[in-house]
């Protein structure tokens, strides 16, 4: 399990993160959400181990993340982050395979053309990162990530993205929301900062709904996952209901002129 | 079709060996050419001669005063030009990457400058301060000049970084503050050097490769050559960097100690090859760019192809400077500038649509 307790973090006395505990489970997707500004990024930096809290705990399977070392954390946990920016002009593929260079060896170049092919990137592999578009340089990091953890192994391990589908196609994002929901499988427990809520309510098994710097809701989509607590959380009306169909969830969020009809009705 | 693809580390390994060894293959030719062409010619098949007969194959085709001047003069020069050109080239290479910046080089951000303020603080005050050994002597200046460059190295990382992340201009500021710096500096101690150290220094500063020795040279490659190795094995970590900082910690890269592992080992090489030819610039800023642009991005080939360019270009710039105005030689630091700048203006030019 990879635990946040009682995190608190602040820059200059500034409290970013006032007081949260998350828990992340393996073999169950995480989602974040919250409105801007509600610390979901620095959240997620605490728990990949970019920045360090100023009070509280991070432990990776019950072991403080302090007492590993860089290259024991990369076999426990891969990160994506938001942006990255390339300062050298690698080929896609080159991009991919550093995703193993925690364990060369065991990763052969199958492996990286398998998870390629799924993403849908393995025709872009000889073109240089820096001209591919927003969205397939999500889908190579995304790669790369995966690649990071792709053999399995005797103990559980986590997957941490940061909006790692946010410059993509809703065809894309489904079918890597799908294969993220695959890895679950491997002991692996994904956990993914999310703006879309139509897609968390489809693909998360938990989330966490960040607010003004602490944890708002948290648990089980069945359980926190309702129109009340997304109103409470974003301050404006959202109604989450079954699909017609049957098949999944919708999220609709009134738009905004109608709001204002309703707020006059009311007057 | 499969089978094909899965080819890609191969193949890739394959070009990398080539190209490794079409350097080393135009290296060979210019130590030739080298080896021959100077102020007192000594034919090729001479040259080879007396290659031979010091491997103890018999060879008759060279007089005595040729092998003297190959192997006492010569030699020792074009072996310092390969070990200074090479470790600039690489040191080049490993403070792009560690600065994650293609335009950065030891010169323009003041590590060359921070070298020479430190060497010459040697030559001024330190035959008054330590009883000088013979030994420490020559060790004594590579060291301080090196000292100097590491100094700079961190300054400048400190003053250019903000949370893994290096600004460009920032970057080159803070090299055109402290060549400044450094040259005010060098102009101070010179002001309290007396008549014996200035003269010292006067030769030491137009010293470029022509005071080679094997002695020298033996200081030198002590120092240099240990530093090159501890680059050359981090390509790994070089090729994660370029992902960033952060990135490179969770891929399992241990940062802080790469980081520290780069600066001592470049401002090693820098210093030493300040120390020994003066400042010679360009080279590391031309090199692993000329390499990229070729051959693409991975650090397994960038490094030990930097240092074999840079080794190609110093030499081939020494064999232009010692034949150009012969008997005369040109100053080693005006070829290379004189290619070098033109290049670094192309490179400004053209920053935005190279496309890193």
């Amino acid at each position: 399990m990879l635990q946040g307790i009682n995190i608190h973090f602040c820059i200059s006395d500034k409290p970013i993160i006032g007081e949260a505990s998350v828990k992340l489970f393996p073999g169950q997707f995480t989602a974040i959400i919250g409105p801007n500004g509600a610390g979901k990024s620095t959240l997620f930096k605490l728990l990949s181990g970019d920045l360090t809290c100023s009070r509280g705990n991070i432990l990776y399977n019950g072991r403080l993340i302090q007492k590993y070392k860089s290259q024991e954390l990369a076999q426990i946990r891969a990160v994506m982050p938001q942006h990255t920016v390339l300062s050298f002009p690698f080929s896609a593929w080159e991009v991919v395979e550093l995703g193993s260079l925690n364990a060369p060896r065991e990763i052969s170049q199958q492996d990286i053309q398998d998870v390629m092919e799924r993403l849908q990137i393995w025709h872009l592999r000889d073109r240089k990162y820096s001209l591919l578009s927003g969205g397939e340089k999500q889908r190579v990091q995304l790669a790369r990530v995966l690649i990071q953890i792709w053999k399995n192994q005797p103990f559980p391990r986590y997957l941490l993205l940061d909006e790692p589908i946010s410059s993509m196609d809703v065809s894309l994002q489904h079918l890597v929301l799908a294969m993220l929901n695959d890895l679950k499988d491997r002991n692996i427990g994904v956990l993914a900062v999310l703006h879309d809520l139509g897609l968390v309510a489809n693909y998360a098994d938990q989330v966490i709904m960040m607010k003004a710097g602490s944890v708002a809701f948290q648990g089980n989509l069945s359980e926190v996952y309702n129109s009340k607590n997304l109103e409470k959380l974003f301050g404006y009306p959202i109604q989450v209901k079954n699909h017609e169909t049957g098949m999944g969830v919708m999220v609709h969020s009134l738009p905004y002129h109608y709001i204002n009809h309703t707020i006059k009705q009311a007057q | 079709m499969k089978t094909l693809q899965s080819d890609i580390r191969t193949s890739k390994l394959r070009n990398q060996n080539a190209v490794m060894l079409m350097l080393l293959l135009i290296l060979s030719v210019i130590v030739l050419l080298s080896a021959s062409f100077g102020a007192f010619h000594i034919p090729v098949d001479a040259v080879i001669g007396i290659f031979k007969s010091q491997l103890g194959i018999d060879s008759h085709v060279f007089t005595d005063a040729q092998a003297q001047v190959l192997l006492n003069i010569r030699m020792p020069r074009i072996l310092m030009a390969m070990l200074i050109g090479g470790g600039l080239g690489l040191a080049g290479a490993a403070l792009q990457g560690l600065f994650r910046n293609p335009l950065v080089e030891p010169g323009l951000i003041g590590v060359s400058a921070g070298g020479a303020f430190f060497a010459v603080l040697f030559i001024v005050f330190g035959s008054s301060l330590i009883v000088m050994s013979p030994l420490f002597s020559l060790i004594g200046l590579p060291l301080f000049a090196f000292l100097g460059g590491l100094l700079v190295t961190m300054c400048v990382y400190k003053i250019a970084s903000n949370s893994g992340k290096t600004d460009i201009s920032v970057l080159i500021l803070a090299g055109v503050a402290i060549n400044a710096l450094m040259g005010a500096l060098i102009g101070l101690v010179l002001f309290y050097a007396d008549d014996a150290a200035l003269r010292n220094f006067t030769f030491w500063s137009l010293g470029d490769l022509g005071g080679s020795n094997w002695s020298k040279l033996g200081i030198g490659s002590l120092l240099i050559i240990p530093a090159i190795g501890m680059i050359l094995k981090l390509y790994p970590e070089l090729n994660a960097m370029a992902l960033g900082e952060n990135e490179a910690y969770h891929i399992g890269v241990n940062i802080q100690k790469v980081k520290y592992t780069l600066f001592l080992s470049s401002a090693l090489i820098v210093g030493t090859a300040v120390s020994m030819s003066g400042t010679i610039g360009f080279v590391g800023l031309v090199v692993p760019h000329l390499i990229r642009l070729g051959f693409g991005a991975d650090h397994r080939l960038v490094l030990p192809g930097s240092f074999l360019l840079g080794a190609i270009l110093l030499s081939g710039a020494d064999l232009l400077a010692r034949n150009i105005v012969r008997p005369a030689e040109l100053p080693i630091g005006i070829i290379t500038a004189l290619l070098g700048a033109p290049f670094f203006i192309y490179l400004i030019l053209n920053f935005k649509k190279i496309n890193y």
